[in-house]
């Protein structure tokens, strides 16, 4: 009886691609670097996507799994500010404020695999089993329920890439891509079989990585390590094609290919140059720090007015919502636009910075909302907007090769996604498909 | 804010419930909450001293369970009942009673009990040599609707606890994670993979 229900259930398989453009997804698609996703993405259905705001992996990520905007689930970026010291704090997967739309689907007895899904750190009990992703740091906290932990140690699941070695080793970065690629490829089999699943999702992070590190090996063919790169799209290809073939194979998919979803959080573009925002306060004098070289945004000064943190979030210093504010909340508004207008105007030899300037109220609805920036920014592609106290340069270079971007995430689904998406929709797509 | 709840566990007798109350009691103290456990063993040597195991004392006995419990809870303490309280209707009358109630049914088959039987009891309860006990010779009314349930017999008592906390956590009733976010030294190592990819 259990079994012929579960048969005429619906399921879904998700494959997250973290960091990969829009852009990007078809040129390899048609250059025949991934044929197996050419094949998918052939027939249509292939969307360029919005990412959230601001456009990092921990923010959009946690829209994806909750279906919110950052003012609901409370995630505004990897890291917050304290608002009585200053000092940086770094959310958990506890913070999030809303139900996952797994925690959702466990109501009507629906169960959930989940593998590598950055933001879910550390792991907490979830209708089915999860495996944590980015910024996970160890691999006993990142697995629930805790009976997986010994068949992922045995397979050496590896949780990420070095990072701190790829800077100086980028050959050896791209064995490590390889080798958590292929981890990742054992902890899906191993989930896809052990797990009754309703819902299954997988994510490849190493896409990401490789962006940041190498994004000119992706984008020339003349880089020396161009080939190398392509071989591991070809890779992530191959493991997106054994996910879709074992999808079929076992008959969960009521029509050809629905049920069945391809994304990334965000895109990618290769860089120039940091734009340090705190950098550019301090010379235009809305910013200043008590210590010569401040190691954080807790060293500013009492009168500072405005300060930043990653990517693009600018934080007015207002009287009440930090303790050492100075800014009047009734002259809040006009430093607000003050602000916006002359960040807008940023350039560099000559060429705009900004592409983009949301206010609170433009980027954020939710009962959160106070604690979110009083202006995000987006940048052009080639300026990385930083929020780091280093430094007193505003523009400068650095070993990273790729960035973050906005509005070039992809969505790939059969379903009803609406156009012009932004991740936050597809909750609601995925949810409304496995309740049908 | 409310603090308190009260933590029902039922199930049959051997199903793992006092175990669980207290790895979850454990886990409560550490996190800085008030806790105290009322465990039907303990109940009968004291507050129900002479009640018997006919359903008018055991419904009793559930009954004074579930009044110290609803004290307890809206004095912000955790209450964790640990009974094997077999019928629904008394159950569900303590659980209006207290408002914020979190039932846990331990599941556990009669087969693995038998082969437990950690007080010999099921041995004897199937020789005939104990009356009106439960899930042998009395009536045990499983919940529709708890919270959380375990399968004590499938799973390990890692997993149970996990899913309990987990349960309270989503529902809010105590803070989740540990409550205390990340230790200087985990912060610290966030701090340097953020650093790595540039993202502080």
């Amino acid at each position: 009886m259990r079994f012929l229900r579960r048969r005429s259930r619906k399921r879904a398989c998700v494959v997250g691609l973290d960091g990969v453009p829009f852009g990007l997804l078809k040129t390899l698609a048609q250059r025949s670097v991934m044929p197996r996703t050419a094949a998918i993405i052939g027939e249509g259905g292939l969307k360029q996507m919005r990412a959230s705001l601001p456009p990092v992996s921990s923010v959009s990520w946690s829209s994806f799994m909750t279906g919110a905007n950052p003012a609901e689930h409370g995630i505004f970026g990897f890291t917050d500010v304290s608002s009585d010291t200053y000092q940086l704090r770094f959310p958990t997967f506890a913070d999030l404020a809303v139900p996952t739309f797994w925690d959702r689907l466990g109501e009507s007895g629906r169960r959930c695999a989940v593998i590598n899904q950055p933001s879910t750190y550390p792991a907490r009990s979830l209708p089915g089993a999860l495996v944590s992703g980015f910024v996970a740091l160890s691999l006993g906290k990142s697995v629930w329920p805790k009976e997986h932990l010994p068949a992922l140690e045995r397979m050496g699941y590896q949780i990420d890439v070095n990072t701190q070695k790829a800077r100086e080793d980028l050959d050896g970065l791209l064995d490590d891509l390889d080798s958590t690629l292929e981890t990742r490829r054992q902890a899906a089999a191993y989930f896809w079989e052990r797990e009754n699943w309703d819902y299954f999702q997988v994510v490849v992070t190493g896409t990401d990585r490789l962006h940041h590190f190498l994004w000119n090996a992706v984008e020339r063919e003349d880089d020396p390590r161009h080939e190398r790169v392509m071989g591991y799209y070809t890779a992530v290809d191959t493991f997106i094609g054994e996910m879709w073939d074992r999808f079929h194979k076992g008959g969960s998919a009521d029509k050809e290919g629905e049920g069945f979803v391809l994304l990334s959080d965000h895109g990618f573009a290769g860089m120039r140059k940091d734009v340090r925002l705190n950098a550019w306060l301090r010379e235009n004098g809305y910013l200043d720090y008590k210590a010569e070289e401040p190691t954080s945004v807790a060293e500013i000064t009492p009168g500072t007015r405005a300060f930043v943190l990653d990517p693009g979030r600018v934080y007015l210093n207002v009287k009440g919502r930090f303790a050492k504010g100075c800014v009047e909340p009734e002259e809040a508004p006009a430093l607000r636009e003050e602000l916006a207008g002359r960040m807008r105007e940023m350039s560099f030899e000559g060429e705009k910075i900004i592409s983009h300037v949301f206010t609170r109220e433009e980027a954020f609805r939710g009962p959160k909302s106070a604690l979110a920036p009083d202006l995000v920014l987006i940048s052009r592609n080639g300026f990385d907007l930083k929020g780091t106290t280093k430094g007193k340069e505003v523009f400068a270079s650095t070993h990273f090769q790729g960035m973050h971007t906005w509005g070039d995430a992809f969505v790939w689904s059969r379903l009803p996604v609406p156009d012009d998406p932004e991740i936050a929709n597809l909750a609601g797509v995925i949810m409304e498909y496995l309740s049908g | 804010m409310a603090k308190g709840f009260t933590l029902w566990f039922t199930g049959l007798s051997g199903s793992g419930k006092s175990t669980l109350a207290e790895q979850v009691r454990d886990i409560l103290l550490e996190r800085g909450l008030k806790v105290e456990v009322l465990d039907g063993d303990v109940v009968r040597q004291n507050l129900s001293k002479g009640l018997g195991y006919s359903k008018e004392d055991r419904d009793i006995n559930i009954r004074r369970i579930g009044f110290v419990c609803n004290l307890l809870t809206r004095n912000d303490v955790v209450a964790i009942a640990a009974a094997i309280s077999p019928y629904k209707e008394i159950r569900d009358e303590n659980r209006k009673l207290i408002g914020r109630f979190v039932e846990v049914y331990c599941k556990a088959d009669l087969d693995t009990l038998k082969a437990r039987d950690p007080k010999g009891l099921y041995e004897k309860a199937l020789n005939g040599e104990i009356e009106n006990f439960t899930g042998v010779s009395d009536p045990y009314e499983p919940p529709d609707k708890a919270e959380v349930v375990v399968d004590t017999a499938a799973e390990d008592e890692e997993a149970s606890v996990a899913k309990i906390i987990g349960t309270l956590e989503q529902m809010g009733y105590i803070p989740a994670g540990d409550g205390r976010g990340y230790s200087e030294e985990e912060e610290e190592s966030i701090k340097q993979r953020l650093r790595d990819l540039g993202y502080i």
